[in-house]
């Protein structure tokens, strides 16, 4: 695992001694060079797992992750070339740094072994994500939105560190490796209730849950477009891979406190897919999107079944690559007219031509199209939901309408029509906007011809 | 003050400290202690104005009653196990006069008003010399009698302090003040594990002790004592803002900085002893000291505060040197990773 540390740790001074016109070149092509070295990853032997060292681990759940991790940091570097171009350049090294170190933390993050390592570097990647956010947000809102997503997150999760050193106490360890082959039944009692709600808060509010997802539109609009696109993409999942990684020291408790969790998820997707159709912010859209995206991984990772979690992992790559895309072309709209209201830069096809092809895809790949790995995910969870209780199908189905309707919404009023008057003199696309399009697209379809490798450790 | 007096008086101040942390006679530790009270008097009244003449007189009475029932404590000790040697305290009568005195000393919560204005009304050095200096010596005597410390009385005073110095600190903009909230809400985090395992009081010390450290360090770099002058910074120092900025989350226990080893440290201990829900509670607390930590992290590095002032790197020649030795030893000190 040091392969894909060290290098990246490297970065950071890659960064700050530079030539002045050389920093976004130098570290984009790192950046992919350190992507290409986590793919080796993706092979896994079959029913275990890679250990690197004492610390560090990856199996087929966290190597895709990790994968996407690495995937994503010369996009986000490619996507804050515009909106930085005017800062001074230590400005510029520093939002540089701020990526890297958050990259940094989330590799290790994904590749911890240990349930205490996991959590400081949980913790950790909040604070680079911090200082994105309020430091580099574009309106005033942002120094709200940045404390709501602090202290939601911590209050989360402090009861998740005590309930983590009871666990330590009580089980004698916790590498997450030893732990499979120690856990005894959790009895049902009050405390362990709270302690299966104290481990489970934190992802829940990281994911986000329905009841629980108010930082989400906050720290996702006023982000700039890194931080919005890692967000979106990564620490979402981070939520969605702690759930998985915790759940299995909790049973049987779950089938009965995973009640309240799933109604709220269930009621959520489908609430937050109808503010979806009633927007006029189109990051506010797709970060309600996400929300309802997430849900679906809620339901998934709480029903517990073999399908559900293959389903769930599936879903988490396939949304984090889609959800970057689509903010990524919502940033590509922001940049020209320099406000988010949907309606104000209509009918861009006839406009930018190649730019609404990439719209067409990201909506279609939104909406979970087959054969996308979208569709993969959400027919998995839809299938393991029915056999959870049959009446779930309702809702899914419900879900899968609205989201189709949201996307097709977004992509015909920005795409399709008359264009508005005053967009006339918007610049074309730029060759590295198209090149980032592509560069999120083609995992997605390249990876629905072998969809086997995200599907995570239960195939 | 003229340098000889002044270094007459400093050597007093540490040697009353020294005195209280390497004896074994009571009489020797109240004497130690009348001796750094008595010789950080004229420390607190520098300026002279009526407001530092009213801190050093609550001081004065605080301590001084403290000291008293201090005293009390050890005669009834005296009276029941006939001896002067500090060791285990077997008289609960003594040992709850003892910790209420000692915890008079720190500032713990129900004692705690005199801090914030004591710290209010003097100058920024002085107050460096106050919230870290002088907690040094009532801790070490916390220490050695913490086999016979009243558990249920501490802990209620500690949690008390964590609530008191989150909520306390809130609704201020005075950097004086909010370092004296967070100098109660820490102490109430080390009283609260003296009596489980006491080392680890002695890192939340350290670590407390170099992280106010640098912060006063960086104030007075500024010489700013409101949130508003400490915002103007940017302008002059823009690298002192970041130190700022991560000595903040450092102080509100973020991790992976090196402000979260001893939460995570204390907490481990109190699992340990089978306390759930305390530790829990000190914790949530704790975000409320993190808010105005946040709070003044937002105004003075993460926005731009208007200034009248557009020269940049005026002051580049004072204390220089002496602030920059200690921010990476703060950094660098996470023991983690």
């Amino acid at each position: 695992m040091l392969k894909i540390i060290i290098p990246t740790i490297m970065l950071i001074p890659l960064t700050w001694m530079s030539k002045p016109n050389m920093i976004w070149i130098n570290t984009t092509t790192y950046g992919l060079l350190i992507s290409l070295i986590s793919l080796f990853y993706l092979n896994q032997p079959n029913d275990n797992t890679l250990n690197s060292s004492l610390m560090f681990f990856s199996d087929s759940l966290s190597a895709p992750l990790l994968a996407l991790t690495t995937w994503l940091l010369p996009l986000m570097l490619m996507a804050s070339q515009h909106h930085l171009s005017k800062e001074p350049l230590t400005r510029k090294k520093l939002y540089i740094s701020m990526l890297i170190l958050l990259q940094l933390f989330l590799i290790m993050t994904f590749t911890a072994s240990e349930l205490i390592f996991f959590y400081i570097l949980f913790e950790a990647t909040l604070i680079p994500t911090l200082i994105i956010i309020t430091r580099w947000g574009n309106q005033t809102e942002r120094l709200n939105a940045g404390l709501y997503f602090l202290f939601y997150t911590l209050m989360g999760s402090l009861p998740l560190l005590v309930a983590l050193l009871y666990i330590h106490n009580f089980m004698g360890s916790l590498n997450f490796l030893m732990i499979q082959y120690w856990i005894q039944p959790l009895p049902n009692s009050w405390s362990n209730i709270f302690l299966w709600l104290a481990c489970m808060m934190a992802f829940m509010v990281k994911m986000p849950l329905y009841g629980l997802h108010l930082w989400l539109p906050k720290a996702h609009v006023e982000a700039p477009i890194a931080g919005s696109m890692v967000l979106a993409a990564v620490l979402l999942k981070l939520g969605g891979y702690g759930m998985m990684r915790i759940t299995t020291l909790l049973n049987p408790l779950t089938n009965f406190m995973a009640y309240p969790f799933m109604m709220l998820s269930l009621w959520g997707m489908i609430m937050t897919s109808s503010i979806c159709l009633r927007q006029t912010d189109l990051k506010s859209l797709i970060a309600y999107s996400s929300v309802s995206h997430m849900a679906l991984v809620i339901v998934a990772v709480l029903i517990q079944t073999p399908w559900s979690y293959m389903g769930a992992t599936a879903l988490m790559i396939a949304h984090g690559l889609t959800s970057s895309m689509l903010f990524c072309l919502a940033n590509s709209n922001y940049e020209r007219i320099h406000s988010r209201t949907m309606i104000l830069a209509r009918g861009l096809q006839t406009l930018l031509p190649l730019m609404a092809a990439w719209w067409l895809l990201a909506s279609l790949t939104n909406l979970a199209l087959p054969p996308t790995i979208n569709l993969i995910g959400e027919l998995f969870v839809v299938m393991s939901s029915f056999s959870w209780s049959n009446i779930t199908i309702i809702l899914m189905g419900i879900n899968i309408t609205i989201t189709a309707l949201y996307s097709l919404y977004m992509l015909i009023t920005t795409q399709r029509g008359k264009y508005s008057h005053h967009i006339k003199n918007i610049k074309p696309s730029f060759t590295r906007e198209n090149a980032l399009m592509t560069l999120h697209l083609l995992p997605l379809l390249l990876l629905s011809l072998n969809p086997k490798i995200i599907l995570g450790p239960l195939y | 003050m003229k340098p000889p007096i002044l270094i007459i008086i400093m050597a007093t101040i540490m040697t009353g400290t020294m005195i209280v942390m390497l004896s074994s006679h009571w009489l020797l530790i109240w004497i130690g202690f009348e001796m750094n009270m008595l010789a950080i008097i004229p420390i607190l009244m520098k300026k002279y104005n009526p407001r530092a003449m009213e801190a050093s007189t609550k001081y004065f009475l605080t301590q001084a009653t403290a000291s008293m029932l201090l005293m009390m404590g050890v005669t009834i000790n005296l009276l029941y196990s006939g001896q002067w040697v500090i060791s285990k305290i077997s008289n609960p009568i003594a040992s709850i006069m003892m910790t209420t005195a000692l915890t008079m000393k720190l500032g713990l919560s129900p004692f705690h008003f005199w801090v914030p204005e004591v710290t209010q009304g003097i100058t920024l050095m002085s107050g460096m010399i106050l919230l870290t200096w002088q907690k040094i010596a009532p801790m070490s005597i916390l220490y050695q009698i913490s086999p016979s410390i009243n558990t249920n009385l501490l802990m209620l005073m500690a949690l008390t302090s964590v609530l008191v110095g989150g909520w306390g600190g809130l609704n201020q903009t005075q950097l004086r003040k909010i370092m004296a909230y967070s100098s109660i809400a820490h102490m109430g985090w080390m009283a609260a594990i003296i009596t489980y395992n006491p080392t680890m009081m002695v890192l939340n010390l350290t670590l407390y002790i170099l992280m106010t450290l640098s912060t006063f360090m960086l104030f007075m770099l500024n010489s700013s004592t409101t949130t508003l002058s400490l915002s103007h910074m940017w302008n002059k120092f823009p690298l002192i803002t970041s130190m700022i900025l991560i000595l903040m989350l450092s102080l509100g226990g973020l991790p992976p900085l090196s402000g979260f080893i001893p939460k995570w440290m204390i907490i481990q201990e109190l699992t340990k002893n089978n306390m759930i829900i305390i530790p829990t509670l000190m914790a949530i607390t704790a975000l409320l000291n993190l808010y105005f930590y946040l709070r003044l992290t937002y105004s003075t590095a993460l926005t731009m505060f208007p200034s009248t002032n557009n020269m940049k790197m005026k002051w580049q020649f004072e204390y220089t040197k002496k602030a920059t030795l200690l921010p990476p030893l703060i950094i660098t000190s996470t023991m983690l990773l």
